[in-house]
């Protein structure tokens, strides 16, 4: 099983993001990491935690470094016992909130992965995307925790936002690969409602061209494409946990947790989820519901679809699209090669 | 109960107008002049109660009323038959005009004589009426009451020195025109003592009556209990009950006499045995020959209605059945088609028909529905000698087992300002119209005539005429029968299948211009799918426009982690729900706006 802990705080807000975090809370950030502690003591229960069973932990967020290392020790303390020996332990951060004290901390609590906040490496893209780090705090950041002695880096690219060309796409994926890394999250601007592009959903551009370049460019350079947005020569074992709808425990204001066939959500506001960490609101998925999210779970990435999983006239459907080259099967499983068309493939199937 | 009043106290009269030159109004005022309605129940237009019929200001079906005046101490009954406003329905036109012994004929003050109302004049004059000239609106700032005047004696050919200059709108004038109509309009005619003989001029089905006749009866009298027959069906039935009609509530009576109108119950379960136009009369002591002139309600328009849902279909047979039962002239049988599943081949008066029809589908039973292009009846002659008629272009024989193929004609009359003549015969050529009139009325309205063939004017020919015209010609249509016409059927095929509800018959001349304009849209209306989608338009075998839509690239949205799965899923269930509302052809999925492309083709 996996852990997600949700850190809902950031120093500024970017214009693209919808996660739920807050710039102006920061005075509630100890209270905040009691309650992550007592809801993570209740969740091991209910689900039933065995030792060494947690395989992947992940500190998302929001930005998990704008809040001290130190904070983060009863959490590791308490989840110790549960964490497999190579668990894959990974924490975001941005590249200015990310100093040399807080990377050494984390270091020091067994965090093994970073994924850093990059988005790009031009300047001016940066500051249009609401971004509060420059190009060179990026790459001190990443070559220092390198220096320290992460075992995985990794960092997350945006593409189709307005200005976007090959051109300056090309010099990120370049700039990309000059540093110790072995994954990058490559994202297609989303616009999503509630932040502050939503108002105006021009500086999304629709370039499909754009989109096959950058897989094709990060793919070039020798790293695998597993996921839609996601490419490395080490593949990241929480999020494919999440795209195989393994159990995941999700703590924290605005988290989601994953339990069989129910999905559990937390509180979001910051001040209510202190208050009261355990009330916590059920989400019961169908079967039906399950199907599709297999289906176009495993669509987007390598995972697949287990043959077995589908109807007679879903398995017909997908024959089709064996025989239209649009799907590859073997025995088992069909899966896609095409992730950029998987929405289209899982409708296609589902319908 | 009503007062009965002797035979030449009665006033018979209808009112013939143009759209919105003020009908519905000056009907109103009339009946609130007579004291019928008082001021607090005149809220909205009386005569038109249909929700359709009120937003498009027009009259579908037709409503009377019997109105009491009295004059000089004398008691006179008016009856005012209402007629319907659009040539769709130029049959009930002209047998509420058979009802009638005089009309009011209205023209707006300021816009003068148009199309419609020369139509229906023309049907008053055939039936003797008196016409009562009335220029209304004379209260507007750009009135020229003298203009229309001249209009009129110069479209028509009617001696208008004596007229009636009223405002709906203020009241002006609406008591002098009551005493015109009692002066002009001649009392029925009719022997009180002759067997019954009255005229269905409207029907229509009442959730509580059932179906009703409102009749004119012209010989004889109708009593409340005797058997009556139905002539055009040699049907019996009992009359149940007998209304004078009134805006208000009907008002009960036990005789209608010569001479006058009213509502006849016979607790009968449609209108099909109540047709407009037949005759009733005494069962026991019928009259001799029923009145001339009858002919059940003939389609000229058809078109497939489907329901996007395909498992609405018996919903939508229940809501035609509805309909049916308020109107004998829509016409339906199931049919199938390969690309929209299940549905009626559905037969109209006209295209406002066909319109109102499918609206009052759409809103009153909750139906979503697809319309095919509409088609006119072909007489196809086969080589074999025999003769059929299609209604669906994909009834159409192979070509080489066609003789000959006829095409229904029409007369149009078109009204129009000076400086839209040139376009009018530019867009009359092109739909292969022939001149047969062009009259100037004054220097500034010309009255043209065309014989046109009807397919030329079923699509979007009235909303071309009213664009190229800022909306100031008026333009009305009658029959005139069948000519052969060189005419091919336009097959489109997608995916290189032959898509029936697409098919569109089309004269051989043009047949390469629309495929290509046809290809073009659907290639617009098509969404990119997995595969790619071959659109061809072709005449038999033969292609003559092919277009493609590229398969798509990508449709993925970026994110998606623990806490997106619901949000995704719900997010591609919506997307899900909106393809089933496409239709399936083979492996390519078509909108149903696509369906709908033909009607906006350019010709």
């Amino acid at each position: 099983m996996l852990v997600y802990i949700h850190i809902p705080y950031c120093d500024s807000k970017c214009h693209y993001c919808s996660f739920n975090s807050y710039v102006d809370k920061f005075d509630t950030r100890s209270e905040y990491m009691k309650a992550l502690c007592t809801q993570l003591s209740f969740e091991l229960e209910r689900f039933n935690t065995k030792e060494k069973q947690i395989k992947t932990l992940f500190i998302g967020g929001g930005t998990p470094s704008t809040v001290a290392a130190k904070l983060y020790k009863p959490i590791f303390e308490l989840l110790k016992p549960y964490l497999q020996d190579d668990a894959e332990i990974t924490t975001e951060a941005n590249p200015n909130s990310a100093t040399k004290k807080w990377l050494e901390g984390m270091k020091d609590l067994g965090v093994n992965r970073v994924s850093f906040g990059v988005q790009s490496f031009d300047r001016n893209k940066l500051k249009a995307l609401g971004r509060a780090h420059s190009p060179h705090q990026a790459k001190d950041a990443i070559i220092y925790a390198k220096k320290i002695g992460f075992e995985h880096l990794s960092l997350d690219l945006i593409y189709n936002y307005q200005g976007d060309t090959k051109k300056l796409l090309f010099k990120d994926i370049e700039e990309a690969f000059n540093l110790p890394i072995d994954h990058i999250s490559a994202y297609e601007l989303t616009i999503e409602n509630g932040t502050k592009f939503s108002s105006t959903p021009k500086v999304r551009q629709e370039n499909e061209d754009l989109a096959f370049f950058v897989a094709n460019e990060i793919r070039k350079r020798g790293f695998s494409h597993y996921e839609i947005s996601n490419f490395g020569i080490y593949q990241s074992k929480h999020n494919k946990g999440y795209w195989k709808l393994e159990n995941y425990i999700g703590a924290g204001a605005g988290a989601v947790g994953f339990l069989d066939d129910t999905r559990y959500y937390p509180q979001t506001n910051i001040e209510a989820y202190i208050h009261d960490p355990l009330k916590i609101t059920k989400e019961h998925l169908s079967p039906d519901d399950l199907l599709t999210e297999k289906v176009f779970l495993g669509l987007r990435s390598t995972i697949g679809i287990q043959k077995s999983l589908l109807s007679d006239k879903m398995k017909k459907k997908a024959q089709i699209l064996c025989k239209e080259n649009k799907l590859n099967c073997d025995d088992i499983r069909y899966f896609n090669d095409n992730f950029f068309l998987s929405d289209e493939l899982a409708l296609y199937i589902l319908d | 109960m009503a007062k009965t009043v002797p035979q030449e106290n009665i006033r018979n009269f209808s009112i013939i107008a143009h759209i919105d030159h003020g009908k519905s109004t000056l009907a109103d005022r009339i009946i609130q002049e007579c004291g019928a309605v008082s001021d607090r129940q005149m809220s909205a237009q009386v005569m038109d109660t249909m929700d359709i019929e009120k937003e498009r200001g027009i009259t579908i079906k037709a409503q009377s009323v019997r109105l009491d005046y009295i004059k000089d101490g004398e008691h006179y009954i008016l009856n005012l038959i209402d007629t319907p406003g659009h040539v769709d329905f130029s049959y009930e036109v002209s047998r509420s005009l058979a009802s009638s012994d005089g009309a009011l004929l209205i023209v707006d003050a300021a816009q003068g004589v148009e199309a419609q109302t020369i139509a229906n004049v023309y049907i008053a004059i055939e039936n003797d009426l008196e016409l009562l000239p009335v220029v209304n609106k004379i209260d507007l700032p750009a009135a020229d009451p003298d203009r229309v005047l001249t209009e009129l004696e110069e479209a028509i050919g009617i001696d208008a020195t004596e007229h009636n200059l009223v405002s709906a709108k203020t009241g002006i004038g609406v008591k002098e025109l009551i005493d015109s109509i009692i002066e002009r309009v001649p009392a029925p005619k009719g022997d009180a003592n002759a067997p019954l003989k009255a005229l269905i001029y409207d029907s229509w089905f009442d959730n509580y009556l059932g179906a009703l006749a409102l009749v004119r009866v012209f010989d004889g009298s109708i009593k409340k209990g005797q058997m009556a027959k139905v002539m055009g069906t040699k049907d019996e039935h009992q009359v149940l009950n007998l209304m004078y009609p009134n805006p208000i509530a009907p008002v009960k009576t036990d005789e209608i006499r010569t001479g006058e109108i009213g509502i006849v119950v016979m607790g009968l379960k449609t209108v099909d045995s109540l047709q407009v136009g037949d005759t009733i009369t005494d069962a026991k002591n019928p009259t001799a020959e029923p009145i001339g002139g009858f002919e059940p309600a003939k389609p000229f328009v058809f078109a497939g209605i489907y329901p996007i849902e395909t498992d609405k279909f018996e919903d939508l047979r229940d809501a035609l059945n509805k309909l049916k039962l308020n109107d004998s002239s829509l016409s339906f049988e199931p049919e199938s088609s390969m690309a929209l599943g299940s549905g009626f081949r559905t037969g109209f008066l006209g295209m406002l028909h066909m319109e109102v029809v499918k609206e009052r589908l759409e809103r009153e039973f909750n139906l979503e529905l697809i319309a095919t292009a509409p088609t006119v009846v072909y007489r196809v002659k086969q080589t074999n000698g025999e003769e059929i008629e299609i209604q669906n272009p994909s009834e159409l024989p192979e070509p080489q087992k066609i003789d000959t193929i006829y095409e229904p004609y029409v007369k149009a009359t078109i009204l129009t300002p000076q400086e839209y003549v040139g376009n009018l015969i530019k867009l009359l050529n092109d739909r292969r119209g022939i001149q047969i009139k062009m009259d100037y009325l004054n220097e500034t309205r010309v009255l043209m005539e065309y014989d046109i063939p009807m397919n030329e004017i079923v699509m979007d020919f009235y909303d071309k005429l009213k664009s190229i015209t800022k909306g100031y010609a008026s333009f009305d249509y009658e029959p005139i029968g069948f000519r052969p016409g060189k005419l091919v059927k336009l097959d489109i095929r997608v995916a290189g299948e032959v898509v029936d509800s697409l098919s569109i018959i089309v004269p051989e001349e043009k047949a390469r211009t629309r495929g290509l304009a046809f290809v073009a849209q659907l290639k617009e209306l098509i969404p990119r799918q997995l595969f790619e989608v071959a659109i061809q338009a072709s005449i038999g075998n033969n292609v003559i426009a092919r277009s493609n839509v590229k398969s798509m690239g990508k449709n993925v949205t970026a994110k998606c982690y623990g806490g997106d799965i619901t949000r995704k899923r719900k997010l591609l269930e919506k997307q899900k729900a909106g393809k089933k509302r496409m239709k399936s052809i083979g492996k390519v999925e078509v909108p149903q706006e696509a369906f709908m492309a033909v009607l906006k083709l350019e010709s």
